[in-house]
């Protein structure tokens, strides 16, 4: 990209690594550079709490007799779901900033192909399976080794 | 040592692939040792293969689709000629060159002709219409395009060494599981789709982040012009199921190469898997094909109108809604396989669905006709011939969209006449109305328009009297790929349609001519001023061909249009209107050899893999990681084009356009 | 003819947004009409593509592996397999990774090498062990009989697991390179970009792990007739 391009936005130093495109403006000046560095540890300890409770909770699910059967593989579906939203808002640094509307446009796109894909081929091949694997045909699938 | 490779691969006891691949062979020889003692070599080298500017790769990747083209049509030619000999005989084709040949024609055509065309004009054009100087990234630009070209050559080479896939251009399990298809031909499609595979993948991320990051000042979203809306549709679509055809032939591989048991007939397999995950590729793959075509078609259309596009607003919704919509269609492909009335409704009726947009925008292309001056040049000719056809093709689609009347014609010739009824109209006449439009633009001088219009005629002529018969013969049977067959009724049809092979043929003899001719008598149809269709979008604001870095300064953007609005004050003012302007230095990305390097590796470990040389595998994949560390650790990325240099180059183009003006004048 | 700078306003409801700072300059934002976008943000959105056309590769896997699930051809199933707790300590040996690779780019941002480096080497170390967790759970399954040829699931759990793990290994050569980078060249522009580069890819690996542990490990465990 060419010099001119730059100047027209103004090269920000930006300080943290995985912020995604998010316009953060130039530090204000003084000793606010340790505040800095102490919020935003405290942000991915904070991701790390969330996360780490999620995922006992998810173990917790996948042993437990309290809960309605049938629902608990729901139940991790929504748990994981939960945490990755976690880490896409603390580690990812997803935001509803305008200028981040792009990143979460384009989250929205994958998220819904992955719907697609997998929601769309778990409809289908049941459907198919269904139909199409006679009870002599299943004997033989589970024959054959 | 050598893996599964021996003398015998080479075919010696059949002379037509041995013939060809000599003499193509030999040709190829023979134009490397011409470059070679012309001194073409370090030009080509510094210039063509390790530049990473889009404009020389749009080129290249064009002129990987002509050659391609000319491969996967003497398929045709020998496939129309087969089916119109093999009346109770057998024709001169044994039934497995006649399947390699069905399945080399399909490929080749696909992923090594339409994709690389379209991606070499989406190369071309888009920076130049979004005013800017270059895509998002240089270099993966150039790694992109010879992963391409590897895929197409290990294709080639398939031809002398082994075999090729007899399955069709898609490998359908449990057909080209180990156990059926023993041979290399499935390991040489699967390598090679999976190379030129990442290539494509890499194209659609470059420009999704091209066109939503990086755009002249003022263009906002909705004055992009439409060729750049679609083009983004068609990358967000690759971006979306590249991947999932990735994953597919990997699954194959594995059950190939490691027993694994994903689509086999044995330990669980489920080979109708492979067909909903192929088709969840295959189908918005034809997309990512006509989307950008369309766009072609909505600056031709306007430009030789003279008018505006009607309908903007429109044209991106609906660009935006094929998008979207074509990843929620895959399964019309296996209607026949048993999914049930609940499932083939809802994919029936979003097959139907999905004609509506494609609808909205025929009818905008025919407003903006509608009051204009039609100029019918070659290109508007092209565009005319598209929406005539591709709209009973469509047509066609949405009958074969009804799950009752599929049952009856899928995989007949039906089918095969609607799919070529689509493409060759929708995306293979948009390739060549973009080819004629923007050619001048690429190398500064016009193409012979009458030859241009021979072509036309004898295409479109072609076309129809070839694929006509089709649906007749669909209609009344007979199913696709035959080798052989002895209904008397089918055929007359197929004699009409090698004829009108012969008739495309000419077409294509029409075109090569056309290119022969117009470098030949080139000084006569100079494109000096840089704007010879009088065009409306910001491309044409640059002179042909434009500058290594575009734009001397990348325009302000005020309205849809902005190269229109821009020049018509200098018009009536009979003069150029800015003041003298304040030149900047430029940087622009070095070259690199990457791109080259990279292909290289991926030859040797593709031909490695598919052989089953494993030590080569491993070297050429610790080379692939070298070559990614090399290229990391470079100091110099990028050369400064000095103020004074930019403002030689912007004067010449300068004053071409103040003497046009003059002369407007008198 | 004028150039028309639009100003989008900030979002009502910002969830982690920083509000700006009085003195910068205006934000060009919401129909991106402010020219080509700063180096960083075009190396980071590209790369943010990349990773989701990734993710979509990882929901084939996943797909398949939903679809062929039941498909054990009379060997072993996911309930007399899968060892969870293995899966917990691969949890928490990726999920340690991805915060200390979170401190490894805030001392990027702080432009400390030593701790730049003894972070990443930090990410590093439970990247491998995580690795070595996992090739020694395959190698399990494989001294039992339950290698990827014995049954169409075996193959689709060692395919989608396994392709995570290539992933990974992937990734901690790419941390290598990106330290050895760092050592040799220092905080420069580009190797900054392609280290922001680096910590998406490793964040998004984790994120699929999620899905990973969750639906593949947890789910399977589940008792066969709470499964649908």
């Amino acid at each position: 990209m060419s010099a001119e391009s730059d100047q027209t936005r103004g090269e920000y130093d930006y300080t943290a690594g995985s912020y995604i495109g998010e316009d953060r403006p130039p530090q204000p000046a003084g000793g606010i550079a340790a505040a800095t560095v102490r919020r935003e540890i405290g942000g991915y300890l904070l991701g790390l709490a969330f996360a780490v409770i999620l995922t006992i909770a998810s173990f917790w699910v996948g042993r437990t007799t309290l809960v309605y059967g049938p629902s608990l593989a729901v139940g991790l579906l929504v748990l994981a779901v939960a945490q990755m939203g976690v880490h896409l808002i603390f580690f990812l640094h997803i935001t509803t900033d305008p200028d981040n509307t792009n990143n979460v446009l384009a989250l929205a796109f994958g998220v819904l192909m992955v719907c697609l894909v997998v929601f769309g081929s778990i409809w289908v091949m049941t459907h198919l399976n269904q139909n199409m694997t006679s009870p002599m045909m299943d004997h033989a699938m589970h024959m054959e080794s | 040592m050598f893996g599964k490779l021996t003398w015998q691969a080479i075919p010696f006891n059949e002379p037509i692939p041995l013939i060809s691949g000599f003499a193509v062979y030999a040709m190829v020889v023979a134009i490397l040792i011409w470059v070679w003692k012309k001194g073409y070599l370090p030009y080509l080298w510094r210039e063509w293969i390790t530049s990473v500017d889009h404009k020389r790769i749009g080129v290249m990747y064009c002129l990987l689709g002509a050659v391609m083209l000319l491969r996967g049509f003497i398929d045709a030619i020998m496939m129309r000629a087969q089916q119109a000999m093999a009346f109770h005989s057998n024709g001169y084709l044994p039934a497995s060159h006649f399947d390699q040949i069905f399945s080399a024609h399909g490929t080749i055509m696909i992923f090594f002709v339409a994709m690389p065309f379209v991606i070499g004009l989406m190369n071309f054009a888009v920076p130049l219409q979004l005013g800017v100087r270059d895509v998002a990234f240089p270099t993966l630009n150039s790694v992109s395009f010879w992963l391409t070209a590897v895929g197409a050559l290990l294709v080639n080479l398939s031809l002398v060494v082994g075999e090729f896939s007899r399955t069709g251009w898609l490998p359908f399990p449990p057909l080209s599981e180990l156990r059926y298809s023993p041979g290399v031909g499935i390991d040489y499609y699967c390598w090679a789709i999976q190379i030129s595979g990442i290539g494509t993948l890499i194209t659609g991320i470059n420009f999704v982040t091209t066109i939503l990051k990086i755009r002249a000042p003022g263009m906002n979203y909705m004055r992009m012009p439409v060729f750049c809306w679609t083009a983004l549709a068609s990358s967000l679509v690759i971006v979306a199921v590249f991947p999932i055809l990735t994953a597919t032939l990997a699954m194959l591989l594995l059950d190939r190469y490691l027993d694994f048991h994903f689509f086999t007939d044995t330990a669980g397999g489920n080979s109708m898997m492979f067909m909903n995950l192929i088709w969840a590729w295959g189908h918005p793959e034809v997309y990512i094909l006509v989307l950008p075509a369309f766009g072609v078609y909505s600056e031709v259309v306007a430009t030789f109108s003279g008018k505006p596009l009607f309908g903007y607003r429109s044209m991106v919704a609906a660009t935006m809604a094929i998008c979207i919509v074509s990843m929620c269609v895959w399964l019309h492909h296996f209607f026949t396989m048993g999914a049930g009335p609940e499932v083939n409704a809802v994919f029936g009726i979003a097959s139907m669905i999905i004609g509506v947009p494609t609808g909205v925008k025929v009818f905008n292309w025919m407003f903006t006709m509608y009051g204009g001056r039609v100029r019918f040049t070659s290109p508007i000719l092209w565009s005319i011939g598209f929406m005539v056809s591709f709209v009973i093709g469509g047509l066609t689609g949405v009958l074969l969209a009804v799950p009752a009347a599929d049952f009856q014609l899928h995989n007949s010739e039906f089918l095969v006449a609607h799919f070529h009824n689509t493409i060759i109209p929708g995306v293979v006449f948009g390739l060549f109305a973009g080819y004629t439009y923007w050619f001048p633009k690429a190398f500064g001088f016009v193409l012979d328009e009458r030859l241009g219009k021979w072509a036309f005629w004898l295409w479109v002529v072609g076309f129809w009297v070839a694929w006509a018969p089709g649906y007749v013969a669909g209609l009344e049977g007979m199913t696709r790929r035959l080798q052989h067959y002895d209904n008397p009724e089918w055929h007359p049809w197929m004699l009409l349609s090698a004829l009108g092979v012969l008739i495309i043929l000419a077409g294509i003899a029409a075109q090569v001519a056309q290119l022969v001719v117009s470098i030949r008598t080139r000084a006569a149809r100079l494109d000096v001023t840089g704007d010879p269709w009088d065009g409306r979008t910001l491309e044409w604001a640059t002179s042909s061909p434009p500058p290594a870095f575009n734009f001397a300064k990348l325009p302000n953007v005020g309205s849809r249009e902005a190269y229109w609005d821009i020049k018509q004050q200098p018009r009536e003012a009979r003069q150029l209107l800015t003041p003298e302007i304040d030149y900047e230095p430029i940087e622009v990305p070095r070259n690199s050899p990457t791109g080259f390097v990279t292909a290289a590796l991926a030859t040797v470990t593709g031909f490695a893999l598919i052989w089953h040389i494993w030590w080569l595998v491993i070297l050429g994949l610790i080379g692939a990681y070298g070559t990614f560390v090399v290229f990391a650790w470079r100091d110099r990325t990028e050369f400064v084009i000095p103020a004074a240099e930019v403002a030689r180059i912007d004067g010449e183009n300068r004053n071409a356009r103040a003497a046009h003006l003059l002369e407007l004048a008198r | 003819m004028s150039t028309e700078i639009l100003r989008a306003p900030l979002a009502p409801a910002p969830l982690g947004h920083r509000a700006a700072v009085a003195g910068a300059p205006p934000q060009v934002t919401g129909h991106g009409a402010g020219g080509p976008a700063p180096k960083r943000i075009i190396v980071g959105y590209g790369f943010w593509i990349f990773l989701l056309s990734d993710v979509i590769m990882f929901s084939s896997f996943f797909a398949t592996y939903a679809v062929l699930f039941k498909s054990t051809a009379g060997g072993p199933t996911a309930r007399q397999l899968y060892d969870l707790h293995n899966t917990a300590l691969e949890t928490a040996f990726l999920l340690a990774s991805t915060f200390t690779c979170g401190l490894a780019s805030i001392a990027v941002g702080q432009r400390s090498q030593k701790w730049t480096q003894v972070a990443l080497a930090c990410t590093g170390l439970l990247g491998v062990g995580f690795l070595t967790l996992e090739v020694r759970e395959f190698a399990r399954f494989v001294a039992l009989g339950a290698g990827p040829s014995r049954s169409a699931f075996l193959s689709s759990f060692f395919t989608l697991v396994g392709c995570h793990g290539v992933h990974v290994t992937a990734g901690v050569l790419w941390l290598g390179t990106m330290m050895a980078q760092f050592w040799a060249k220092g905080f420069r522009t580009d190797i900054r970009h392609r280290f922001l580069c680096f910590t998406l890819f490793w964040h998004a690996l984790d994120i699929i792990w999620v899905a990973i542990f969750s639906l593949v490990y947890l789910v399977g465990t589940l008792p066969p007739e709470f499964l649908p």
